[in-house]
C-alpha cells in the first residue's frame, strides 16, 4: 500500500512537470513592418499584440518598425545573412513580386480559405489576384486596402471658380475640365497648381496615375508581363503633362518627391496633390487650414482606374514549423477574427479587405475616412505584381524627368519601357 | 653560456611578440571579419551574377557591363567631379581657417573648432534635412537671401536643376568635410618648431616664405593624411545623395557609392553591385597613390 502511493505520488510529479513544462513552453515569434498607417507606430501594435497575447498566451511577438528609406536594405540584408523575420507586413509587390518569387517566402494557401476567399473577392478579384505569383501560390494575405486618390484645395478651386469643372458627387472630372480648372486656377493668380514631383520613387503612384488616366492608358498588359505606356494613350498622357508644365499650368519639379508634395500642398504652396488617400488625409488633418478635398484623377473619359494600395502579411520561410504555426495563428487573429480583425485595419487607417467586416469607421473618430469608399468602384488593375517592378519605379522618375528636360515624349518612353521590360 | 644568453633573448623576445599579438586580437578579429573577408567576398562574388536566387560564375561579364553602362560611367564622371573639386577646396579652406585659428588664445581657439566640427557630430540626416530647407525651390533660404540681395530674379531649383544640383551636394559635403582637417591642421602648425620660424624670420624671410619652406615641410604628413581621408571620404559619397536626389535629376548627382545601393539593395544585383565596388576601390587606390607619389616628390 505504502509502495502504490508512493508511486502515484511519483507519477502525479512526473505529470504536473510535465504539464508544467507544457504551460511555460512558448514560441517567439518576430514581425516586421513598415509604416502601413497605425501599424508603424508601437503603442498601436502593442496593443494588437496584446489582444493577440490574451487569446495566445504562450506566443510572443517581438516587433521591429521599418521604414521606406532603408527598410528593404535591411530585408535584402536579413534575407542573405538567414536572419529573416517570421512575419512581414507589407504589400504585393515585395511580399509576392520580390521575395515570393525569389523563393524567400512561404505558401500561405491554407490561410485562403473557402470562406475568405469568397469574403475578400466580393470586396475586390483584384486584390485576390494581387495576392498570389502568376503561378498561383499565395504569398501575401491581405488585411487592408485603399484607393490613391489626388485632393484639391477646394477653397481656392471655390474662390477661382473652378469647382464647375468638377463632378462633385462622385469625385470625378475629365481631363478637359481638369485643363480648364488649371486653366481657372492659373487665372485667379494660383503660382503653382500641382506639382508633378519626380525626385524620386516616393509617391510615384499619383504621378502613375495622372499620366495613365489622362487618355485612359494602360501601364501593363493584362498578364502582367510587359509595361506598356509607349501605348498611342500613354505617350499622348505623358504628352499632355509636358504641354501643361509648358504652359504654366502645372509645375514639374525633379527635386522632390511625394512627401516633399504632401507638405506643399498642406502649406497652400500648392493647390493639389497628386499622393492623397486616407492616411494621409489623417496625417494633415492639423496641418492645413483650408479643406482638403479628395478626388480622383482625371481621365477622358471621366471613368478612372485609380491605383491601389493592399497591405498584408507575409511569412519568411525560416524552417522552424512551430515559427510558422504560431506566425499564421497571428495572422489570422489579426485578419480574419470578427472582433479584431476590424480594429486591426482600423488601425491602418485604410478599409477592409473582407466584405464582412462592413464599414468600419462610422461612429468613431475617424469617420471623415468614409469619404473614401466613393473611390472604391474606381479601383483599377493592381498592376504592381508585374516582374522588374522596381527597375521601372526607378526608370519612371527618370522618364518624367527626361521629357519635363526637354526630351522628346515617344523617344523616352521607348526608352523607359526597354529598361523597365523583362529581358 | 652566449648560447644562452640568446635563448634566453629570444624567449622573451617571442613573449613580447605574443603579447602584442594578444593585444592586437580583438582589433584583429574585427578587421579580419569586417574588412577583409568583405572584401575576399566582394572580389569572388563581383565574377559571378550573385542575386537572391543566382550565384553563377559570370568570368568579366560584370565589369564589362559597367564600362558600357552609360548610368554607372556617368557616375563615375560624377565622383570624379566631386573629388576634384572637394579635396583641394578641403584641404586649403582647412589649411586656411587653421593658419588663422592656430595663432587665436586657447579660447577663441576651441570655439572656431567647435563651430567647424558641428556639422560632422550633428549627424548627416540633420544636416541633410537643414540643407534641404535651406535649397528648397518654394520657401528656401538661399532663394529669398539671392533675391532680395537681386542676385537672381526668380526662384531657381537647386536641388531639381542638374546644371546646380551636383554643385550644391558639393557645398553640402564640404560642410561637412572640413571639421576634421581643420582640427588636424591646428595641431600641426602647432606643433611646428618654433626656433626654426624664428631662424628664418631672423635671416629675413617672408611670411610667405616662412610658411612654405619651414611650416609647409613640416605640416607634409598631416596634409597627405587629410588627402587621403578626404579624397576616400569624397569617392564614398553617398548618404547625401540619398536623402537629397536620389542620384537625379536625370543622373547629374550619380555617384558610384549610390550606384553600387541601387543595384545591391533595390533590384538585388549583389555581384554587379560587388564589381562596381571593386573599381572604385581601384579608382579610389590609383588617386591615393598619385598623392603619396605627389606628397614624396615634395617633400623630396
Amino acid at each position: 500500500m505504502k509502495k502504490l502511493v508512493a508511486l502515484l505520488l511519483a507519477a502525479m510529479m512526473v505529470l504536473s512537470l510535465g504539464s508544467f513544462a507544457m504551460a511555460e513552453e512558448k514560441t517567439e515569434i518576430t514581425l516586421w513592418t513598415y509604416p502601413i498607417g497605425g501599424w508603424g507606430k508601437e503603442e498601436t501594435v502593442n496593443e494588437i499584440i496584446a489582444a493577440f497575447n490574451e487569446k495566445y498566451p504562450n506566443i510572443t511577438v517581438k516587433v521591429e518598425f521599418l521604414n521606406y528609406q532603408d527598410g528593404d536594405v535591411q530585408v535584402t540584408g536579413a534575407i542573405e545573412a538567414g536572419t529573416t523575420p517570421d512575419i512581414i507586413m507589407e504589400g504585393p509587390e515585395r511580399l509576392v513580386s520580390n521575395w515570393g518569387a525569389a523563393g524567400k517566402m512561404l505558401d500561405l494557401s491554407d490561410l485562403w480559405t473557402e470562406e475568405a476567399l469568397a469574403d475578400i473577392s466580393a470586396v475586390s478579384e483584384a486584390v485576390v489576384a494581387a495576392c498570389k505569383s502568376p503561378e498561383g501560390v499565395y504569398y501575401e494575405y491581405p488585411l487592408c486596402m485603399t484607393t490613391h486618390t489626388m485632393a484639391i484645395n477646394y477653397d481656392v478651386f471655390e474662390a477661382a471658380g473652378a469647382l464647375q469643372y468638377l463632378d462633385l458627387e462622385n469625385r470625378t472630372w475629365t481631363t478637359e475640365n481638369f485643363e480648364k480648372a488649371l486653366q481657372a486656377l492659373k487665372d485667379h493668380g494660383v503660382e503653382h497648381t500641382a506639382i508633378v514631383y519626380c525626385g524620386g520613387q516616393g509617391g510615384d503612384q499619383g504621378t502613375r496615375a495622372l499620366a495613365m488616366n489622362l487618355y485612359s492608358a494602360q501601364f501593363t498588359n493584362p498578364e502582367h508581363t510587359a509595361y506598356t505606356m509607349n501605348s498611342e494613350a500613354g505617350v499622348k498622357g505623358l504628352q499632355k503633362l509636358v504641354d501643361l508644365v509648358n504652359a504654366g499650368l502645372l509645375t514639374a519639379d525633379p527635386g522632390i518627391v511625394a512627401g516633399d508634395e504632401l507638405q506643399l500642398f498642406a502649406n497652400g504652396t500648392a493647390n493639389m496633390t497628386l499622393a492623397w488617400n486616407a492616411s494621409n488625409a489623417s496625417t494633415y488633418a492639423s496641418q492645413v487650414s483650408f479643406k482638403p478635398y479628395a478626388m480622383a484623377f482625371p481621365a477622358d473619359d471621366g471613368k478612372p482606374e485609380l491605383a491601389g494600395g493592399i497591405w498584408g502579411f507575409g511569412i519568411f520561410d525560416n524552417k522552424d514549423e512551430k515559427k510558422v504555426a504560431a506566425a499564421k495563428e497571428f495572422i489570422k487573429f489579426v485578419s480574419d477574427d470578427p472582433v479584431q480583425g476590424p480594429k486591426s485595419v482600423y488601425a491602418t487607417g485604410f478599409f477592409p479587405v473582407r466584405a464582412s467586416f462592413g464599414d468600419i469607421y462610422t461612429g468613431t473618430e475617424k469617420e471623415s475616412f468614409k469619404e473614401f469608399s466613393v473611390f472604391m468602384p474606381f479601383l483599377g488593375d493592381y498592376y504592381n505584381v508585374t516582374p522588374n517592378w522596381p527597375v521601372q519605379r526607378t526608370e519612371w522618375w527618370n522618364l518624367l524627368q527626361r521629357i519635363f528636360a526637354g526630351g522628346d515624349v515617344a523617344a523616352e518612353v521607348e526608352t523607359y519601357i526597354n529598361n523597365s521590360n523583362p529581358k | 653560456m652566449q648560447y644562452t644568453l640568446m635563448e634566453q633573448a629570444r624567449k622573451r623576445r617571442n613573449r613580447e611578440n605574443l603579447v602584442g599579438y594578444a593585444f592586437m586580437l580583438p582589433s584583429l578579429i574585427f578587421f579580419i571579419g569586417f574588412v577583409i573577408f568583405p572584401m575576399g567576398m566582394a572580389l569572388v562574388t563581383s565574377f559571378t551574377d550573385y542575386s537572391m536566387t543566382t550565384f553563377n560564375f559570370v568570368g568579366f561579364n560584370n565589369y564589362l557591363r559597367a564600362f558600357k553602362d552609360p548610368v554607372f560611367l556617368k557616375s563615375t564622371w560624377n565622383t570624379i567631379i566631386i573629388v576634384l573639386v572637394s579635396v583641394p577646396v578641403v584641404t586649403l579652406f582647412s589649411l586656411w581657417v587653421a593658419s588663422v585659428v592656430y595663432k587665436m588664445s586657447n579660447l577663441s581657439s576651441s570655439f572656431f573648432r567647435i563651430v567647424f566640427y558641428l556639422p560632422i557630430v550633428t549627424g548627416t540626416v540633420a544636416v541633410t534635412v537643414v540643407w534641404k530647407w535651406i535649397f528648397n525651390n518654394y520657401y528656401g533660404l538661399l532663394n529669398y537671401v539671392f533675391k532680395e540681395l537681386g542676385v537672381i530674379s526668380r526662384n531657381i531649383n537647386w536641388l531639381g536643376d542638374p546644371r546646380y544640383a551636383l554643385a550644391c551636394i558639393i557645398t553640402i559635403l564640404l560642410t561637412t568635410s572640413i571639421g576634421q582637417p581643420i582640427v588636424l591642421y591646428v595641431s600641426a602648425l602647432a606643433n611646428v618648431d618654433p626656433s626654426l620660424v624664428e631662424a628664418g624670420e631672423v635671416d629675413g624671410a617672408t611670411n610667405m616664405q616662412v610658411f612654405w619652406k619651414i611650416k609647409w615641410p613640416q605640416i607634409m604628413p598631416t596634409t597627405l593624411y587629410i588627402l587621403v581621408i578626404t579624397t576616400i571620404n569624397s569617392f564614398q559619397c553617398f548618404a547625401l545623395i540619398q536623402l537629397l536626389t536620389s542620384g537625379g535629376p536625370n543622373n547629374a548627382t550619380n555617384t558610384i557609392m549610390y550606384n553600387i545601393y541601387y543595384h545591391a539593395y533595390k533590384l538585388n544585383e549583389y555581384g554587379y553591385g560587388n564589381a562596381m565596388g571593386i573599381l572604385l576601390a581601384l579608382l579610389i587606390a590609383v588617386f591615393s597613390f598619385i598623392q603619396f607619389r605627389l606628397a614624396k616628390t615634395d617633400n623630396e
